[in-house]
């Protein structure tokens, strides 16, 4: 199946209208040895055809009816509206809003969804997205050695490893320096060479850090040194304090959370704000308003063009062009549809529910809970066999957990666990009834 | 005419929303036991809004938005062909959206991801993939990450990147991320890179390699191509082939048999993945086998236990984005491939060059056109000649007013007061013909009547929006 | 276009004006230039204190559609800049040699005053320039 219209007639008379006897000397200009005869690929398939065929590709994935994995992509509900309003034809096959007044509608989406992650995050300003949590924590990285004219930064532990290593090639590309450290350290290492100290909270292992208290350690060393938050999921902002509350000089996240489904882990949205005094040095695009030129309406229109590369080209502090833009408008409509009530609702839910099993596990003689700061949805256990609860959990159709020796060979036997709204009590205590047979498991084995 | 719609912010009402939410079903613990209350926020300053006032908000914002689906979208390299819907089908089914990036049974996701590699590799004939990068600026930069490592590896210092003055904006840019200087070529009158400065540039030595575009941006496809790959290789560089005009190429000719080591695709450009407004796009890089040890971490291969990953490349320049691309994207470029064929995707690059030059012949005939020759899959033409000093950006608002998007205005920026334009091969003539009398028309208007181009728009929801200010005092939120 | 050539200042062949007082030159971007550019939105005003080699970026000015650089006509130290930039970059527009002068700087080779346009000889080149 093609996309194509003409028939050959029409094909002819096009030909004849440019003055070409036929379609290949359309191509006079590509030298002769260079033109192939065919593309080594199968024939085309139809729509039936394909969607048999692919279809029976996805099922060889495992789709899990309940899951406690994490580590940055997660399960929420997603309410249908969403799909509905992304689903939109004039939105979805737009271009980048070039042509304002062809473009008004998603230009005053994205600028609501600029509002929307202002009133979320009480930052000052948000771009209109970037591609990820991990390129965004990337790009605040390199914007914040831009700012201050210093070449090293300083990484927290407790960074999403994932984001770590997309930092670290970043850095690498411009010759940033990268220092790492944990917060007990942080005050020998802050120094006023340092661009920024970048940390995660809720951080990779789920604890929480106090974030003034971290802000105030590297003022009283550095005080142009900026400190840039990532977070992976942005619900906890239901009852967490904004980062716009602190001091916090850039903030971003991965806005997955936000109405996006896994989606083998993309398309996500980088979500990135910063305070007022830093805006012509954000990366990416940003919707302003204004009013018409000899008119009465206001309007909305891509604005500080002249930070982007279309403009200033290798004086540009970013690269991006495309960015999530369909992201933003699902992550813009589910915050609307949980509303401040809903999505307080959500927040509380996974810390009510991943703290009640953070609890009942602690009961369970060999398992051992390893957070010392309060935790959102996630926290860290050690486990007496965590072999045999992964693969009890498979065995009875809930997603397991991570193994943390995926990115820390040396935490073998603890495991990162994830529970959200989603996780009904009967899963949860499905969970618990594993964790004490895989003790038992053990048991056996070692009576063996 | 006030045609404003209100600001979703202003439709707040205090019904308590908890569509959303499962009911709680475990016994709760006071809250400030598990959270300090000090770590808590005071307020949540996001509005509550029932559903229907969420759905009407956002369908009477779509009707105040143009897409493919609403007409011709003729923007220049930004190749706006219609969107199948069996794609955005695929791309929905529960086996793939539910799945989780980090889980263990995703044989199904390696196997599309690894067949996509095989079907790009073909078309365009590199030897190895990376689906990784989010849009095509972030496969520049992975792509010249890999240049910066292929000779940091073998310990030759080379610091500069040749880039034609017709190139995008992003070229440049990329290079500067991956921590090149940026040596600019003046394309010559057939906006094709000249040799000799080509050659002058190289001999100074320190060049890592050229990006290139090919056709350029000017819609012409660079008859020395291969003397330039040559010479390029010949002073120890590589070539980088930027995708963004790949659409016309499509089997019809392949970057590798150019001479290119490194190609990036946008799948949201030539294999029919929807712009989503500006994204999300997906910018895969392909480079020559000599590269493939470079590409970015995690990279598949194929084996008797089925598609696996390798994380412990030593040479890779190491990871470029949480998990594994944007994946959602990836499905649908893989079912338009399936659903083409070799022979659908020839006809795509043939009829995309039908249609653009069909274009070009008839609009010369009262519009400047600058190169004067035939087109791949865009061309440009300029303001150069309309009477009563009318710009291209007056005809571009003009054009709005028939119901048409307008084309790429002023790039490339060789070209003063250019207008590029890209039909794309799903354009039907009756379309093209349609956009060709409105351009006609719209150059009578210029003549006879300029001040209705010079007002444009007159029948979208706004006027001519006022850049200076929002740029001097910008407004980003309520 | 009619643009203003006042005679009592030097100029670049980059477009910058220069006014010479006593140690120190004023500097900022001629009409043409400011045509050139349209309607500045923003200007990055270097740290006063900074030195700089002349042919080096100093300032950049920002319109909606492009960034302009003032280059430094004069190796020296910047020892002023014009405040009233940041909140009303229009005067560069409105008034590109009075009130939207750009920098003040203290020069350290006096010799290369010479090397700077006369009034004359800068209305030429941008003369040519337009052609």
């Amino acid at each position: 199946m093609d996309f194509i219209p003409h028939d050959k007639e029409t094909i002819k008379e096009m030909l004849e209208a440019i003055g070409v006897k036929s379609l290949k000397e359309l191509f006079q200009d590509i030298p002769k040895d260079l033109i192939i005869d065919k593309l080594n690929l199968p024939s085309g398939l139809s729509e039936p055809d394909l969607l048999f065929q692919i279809k029976k590709i996805s099922q060889k994935n495992k789709n899990y009816s309940s899951s406690f994995l994490g580590a940055g992509c997660y399960y929420h509900y997603i309410p249908s509206l969403i799909d509905f309003v992304i689903s939109r034809s004039e939105f979805y096959t737009s271009y980048t809003p070039y042509q304002a007044e062809a473009s008004q509608g998603y230009l005053q989406a994205m600028y609501e969804y600029q509002t929307i992650i202002s009133q979320l995050t009480q930052m000052d300003v948000s771009n209109a997205s970037m591609y990820d949590g991990s390129t965004a924590l990337a790009e605040a990285a390199i914007m914040s050695t831009i700012i201050t004219r210093k070449n090293s930064v300083i990484l927290l532990k407790g960074i999403h490893p994932e984001y770590e290593e997309v930092v670290r090639t970043y850095c690498w590309g411009q010759n940033i320096r990268i220092l790492s450290t944990d917060e007990e350290d942080l005050h020998t290492k802050v120094k006023n060479e340092i661009a920024a100290v970048l940390f995660q909270s809720p951080n990779f292992f789920g604890d929480i850090e106090d974030i003034s208290k971290l802000i105030k350690n590297v003022r009283e060393k550095a005080p142009n040194c900026l400190v840039i938050q990532v977070m992976t999921d942005p619900t906890c902002l239901g009852v967490l304090n904004p980062p716009g509350s602190t001091d916090i000089d850039i903030f971003v996240a991965e806005g997955q959370s936000f109405g996006l489904n896994p989606s083998f882990g993309g398309p996500g949205l980088g979500i990135f704000t910063t305070k007022q005094k830093f805006l012509r040095k954000i990366p990416g695009r940003l919707i302003g308003k204004t009013n018409e030129i000899n008119g009465k309406n206001y309007g909305f229109i891509l604005t500080l063009q002249a930070r982007e590369q279309h403009i200033r080209r290798e004086r540009a502090s970013s690269n991006i062009c495309t960015n999530q833009a369909l992201c933003s408008l699902a992550a813009l409509t589910y915050l609307l549809a949980l509303g401040r009530n809903g999505l307080r609702e959500v927040a509380i839910q996974n810390f009510q529910k991943a703290h009640y099993l953070k609890k009942e596990l602690s009961k369970i003689k060999g398992y051992e809970i390893l957070n010392r700061k309060p935790t959102y949805n996630e926290f860290i256990v050690k486990c007496p066999n965590i072999d045999a609860l992964i693969n009890f959990c498979k065995q009875n159709n809930l997603q397991p957990p991570l193994k943390l020796s995926k990115y820390y060979p040396e935490m073998g036997n603890i495991a990162l666990v994830c529970v959200t709204e989603m996780n009904s009590k009967k899963s949860i205590d499905k969970f618990l009834e594993l964790a004490r047979s895989a003790l038992n498991s053990k048991k056996e084995e070692n009576l063996k | 005419m006030n045609s404003n719609i209100q600001s979703i912010f202003d439709k707040e009402n205090e019904t308590i929303q908890m569509n959303f939410v499962p009911k709680m079903d475990i016994e709760q613990t006071n809250l400030n036991q598990i959270i300090p209350e000090n770590l808590q926020r005071k307020d949540l300053p996001i509005p509550n809004v029932t559903e229907i006032e969420i759905v009407r908000h956002f369908i009477n914002l779509s009707n105040k938005n143009y897409g493919v689906d609403t007409g011709i979208y003729p923007l220049g390299s930004c190749t706006m062909k219609y969107n199948p819907k069996i794609n955005e089908t695929i791309a929905k089914l529960s086996d793939f959206i539910n799945i989780h990036p980090l889980q263990e049974e995703n044989q199904g996701c390696l196997e599309l991801l690894y067949h996509t590699s095989e079907l790009l590799g073909e078309i365009t004939g590199m030897d190895g993939f990376t689906l990784q990068p989010a849009a095509g600026a972030h496969g520049e930069l992975v792509g010249l990450l890999i240049i910066k490592k292929f000779f940091e590896n073998k310990r030759i210092k080379k610091q500069k990147i040749i880039i034609p003055d017709s190139a995008h904006g992003t070229n440049p840019a990329s290079a500067k991320m991956a921590g090149f200087s940026i040596i600019e070529l003046t394309s010559n009158e057939f906006g094709e890179v000249p040799l000799d400065q080509l050659e002058f540039a190289l001999k100074e030595g320190d060049v890592a390699g050229i990006m290139l575009t090919n056709p350029n941006t000017l819609g012409i496809f660079d008859r020395q191509i291969k003397e330039i790959t040559r010479l390029v290789h010949q002073y120890g560089g590589l070539c980088y082939y930027d995708g963004a005009n790949l659409n016309p190429m499509l089997g019809i000719c392949r970057p590798r048999d150019m001479g290119f080591d490194i190609v990036h695709l946008n799948l949201h450009k030539t294999f029919s993945t929807p712009h989503g407004g500006g994204g999300p796009g997906s910018g895969p890089i392909g480079v020559i086998e000599e590269l493939i040890p470079y590409l970015p971490k995690p990279c598949l291969f194929s084996s008797e236990k089925g598609i696996m990953c390798n994380n412990n490349n030593d040479l890779s320049i190491g990871r470029i984005k949480a998990f594994w691309g944007n994946f959602g994207v990836i499905i649908r470029a893989y079912a338009y491939i399936l659903a083409l064929g070799a022979e659908g995707l020839k006809k795509v690059g043939e009829i995309a060059v039908l249609n653009a030059n069909y274009l070009r012949v008839l609009l010369k005939e009262k519009y400047n056109l600058p190169f004067n020759r035939i087109c791949q899959h865009e061309f440009i033409l300029s303001d150069q000649g309309i009477p009563n000093e009318i710009t291209t950006e007056d005809i571009a608002k003009r054009i709005l007013d028939y119901g048409i998007y307008a084309p790429t205005i002023y790039f490339p920026l060789i070209v003063p007061g250019a207008m590029m334009i890209e039909p794309t091969e799903t354009e039907s003539k009756h379309s093209l013909d349609n956009f060709i009398e409105v351009m006609n028309k719209i150059y009578e208007e210029a003549r006879t009547q300029p001040e209705l181009l010079k007002e444009a728009p007159h029948n979208m929801p706004i006027k001519r929006l006022d850049a200076v200010t929002a740029a001097r005092k910008p407004i980003l939120h309520d | 276009m009619e643009y203003k050539f006042p005679n009592d200042l030097k100029y670049t062949l980059t477009h910058e004006w220069i006014r010479i007082e006593d140690s120190f030159a004023i500097v900022g971007i001629t009409d043409f230039a400011q045509h050139q550019l349209g309607d500045i939105v923003f200007v990055e005003l270097p740290e006063v204190g900074m030195a700089f080699e002349r042919g080096s970026n100093a300032a950049e000015l920002e319109s909606v559609k492009a960034v302009g650089d003032l280059i430094m006509p004069l190796s020296g130290e910047i020892i002023d800049v014009n405040k009233n930039l940041t909140d009303k970059p229009e005067l560069v527009n409105l008034s590109p040699f009075i009130d939207g002068w750009v920098l003040k700087i203290e020069y350290s080779h006096a010799n290369e005053i010479d090397e700077l346009l006369s009034a004359e000889k800068y209305k030429q080149f941008v003369q040519n320039e337009e052609k």
